[in-house]
């Protein structure tokens, strides 16, 4: 056979092959006749034969070298999984590739000490949380409370270690970095629950009825829901150091606030904080305004008619 | 391994599972370009062996890192692309001959037993 005609034969019988196994996946059949024409060429050069006299045809060819090649890998079992596989991958490429997607990655690196300052709060919420001592949790620091300022104090020395160990960077142990990513993750995942649990002013009617707060210390009632109470007598005058005590006795106390009260003392020297309406300020300093009430119309009728009025025997 | 023809086993098929061990065994005599291994393996009696198996065989075994290659020039026609073993491949050999090995005596005391039995 001449060289022209042999290789044009080769050329043929190979692309005739490679349309045999166009299914294949470009990187496998590339890598699998990368070396198809040189060794048709090989063949053709030992017989003047044409390849497909010598070979068959070149779909059964194909069908045996894709045969060849797969043995071992159950083409029929691993197709579907590599196929599943391949879609996952594609999507996660294509999700990755997007604008969005790039500008977030851009941006989480910027983020990082936003979160070493966070973290720092979270440590000393959760911390607080647990030593609370059973009284409800309001915002922290919360400047109202006894401890504010040491509140306060704890999350800017937190704050401070947190930003020194974040920007030391990453440790190089893979150990290492496992237990740091550990921890953040620890801090995230203990500070949401607190974050939930957290009051933000106003009290939560069934989280403690009856707190240690120091308002209530005389095992006084607990009644969120109101800040005061301004009573009026029928006639329409308003009241002043009404002493109110809930069914079983005890004083009723208003639900702690931001709200400064002044509370007066008895003689005893014991502050009295049911005298209603409590005097009280805005934590700015300015008065509260007592609010405007719609009396009643007086009632007329003579108190004997009353319908609660007790029967004589 | 002997001919077979005439035989109702279908040559083909045992073929297919020892072919990579036949394959690994031609190149670990000295290294060889694609049609060589083929020949080879006619020559030692494997006259049914196809073209496009050994070709798919050899690129199956270098793709799984069996097998080195590298390209050697000719003169008289196309560069020929040489397979030979490596460690791998030749740690792969040694596992399937023993495979092989146990494979046959298992298989030959089959048979032997069976002719014992019938000359009684």
């Amino acid at each position: 056979m001449p060289d022209s005609k042999q290789a044009n034969d080769v050329a043929s019988y190979a692309a005739a092959v490679r349309v045999a196994l166009v299914d294949l996946p470009d990187a496998e059949r590339e890598s699998l006749l990368e070396d198809l024409e040189n060794h048709l060429a090989e063949v053709a050069s030992e017989s003047d034969l044409s390849l497909q006299e010598r070979l068959g045809e070149p779909a059964a060819y194909g069908a045996e070298l894709r045969s060849a090649y797969r043995a071992g890998s159950d083409a029929a079992s691993t197709r579907p999984r590599r196929l599943f596989r391949d879609r996952s991958w594609a999507l996660i490429k294509t999700a990755s590739s997007t604008q969005a997607y790039r500008e977030l990655r851009a941006i989480l690196p910027e983020l990082r000490p936003g979160w070493w300052v966070l973290r720092a709060y979270l440590v000393v919420l959760v911390l607080v949380f647990f030593l609370r001592d059973g009284a409800n949790l309001r915002p922290i620091p919360n400047p109202f409370s006894r401890l504010g300022l040491l509140q306060v104090l704890a999350t800017l020395v937190a704050i401070v270690i947190s930003v020194r160990l974040g920007r030391r960077g990453m440790p190089v142990s893979r150990v290492w970095r496992g237990a740091v990513l550990a921890v953040n993750v620890a801090i995230a995942l203990l500070a949401l629950p607190v974050l939930v649990s957290m009051g933000t002013g106003y009290t939560y009617p069934f989280s403690s009825g009856y707190s240690a707060d120091p308002f209530s210390a005389a095992s006084a009632g607990y009644y969120p829901g109101f800040t005061n109470i301004y009573p009026y007598s029928k006639e329409g005058q308003s009241l002043k150091d009404v002493l109110l005590y809930d069914q079983d006795g005890r004083p009723l106390v208003p639900g702690k606030t931001d709200i400064v009260t002044d509370v007066p003392t008895g003689a005893d020297g014991l502050p009295i904080p049911n005298a209603y309406p409590l005097n009280e300020r805005n934590p700015n300093g300015d008065p509260i305004v007592p609010p405007r009430v719609a009396l009643p119309p007086r009632q007329t009728i003579a108190p004997a008619a009353s319908p609660t009025a007790t029967p004589s025997p | 391994m002997q001919h077979m023809n005439g035989n109702p086993i279908d040559t083909s098929q045992l073929l297919k599972g020892v072919l990579d061990l036949a394959v690994l065994a031609v190149l670990a005599d000295h290294d060889s370009y694609g049609y060589e291994v083929l020949r080879r393996l006619r020559e030692s009696g494997l006259d049914g062996v196809g073209d496009a198996s050994v070709y798919g065989t050899l690129r199956r075994l270098y793709q799984a890192g069996a097998l080195k290659s590298y390209v050697v020039p000719s003169d008289e026609g196309p560069h020929r692309k040489y397979y030979g073993l490596n460690d791998r491949g030749r740690g792969a050999l040694d596992q399937s001959t023993k495979t092989w090995g146990s494979f046959t005596r298992a298989l030959d005391h089959l048979l032997n037993g069976r002719s014992t039995a019938n000359a009684r």
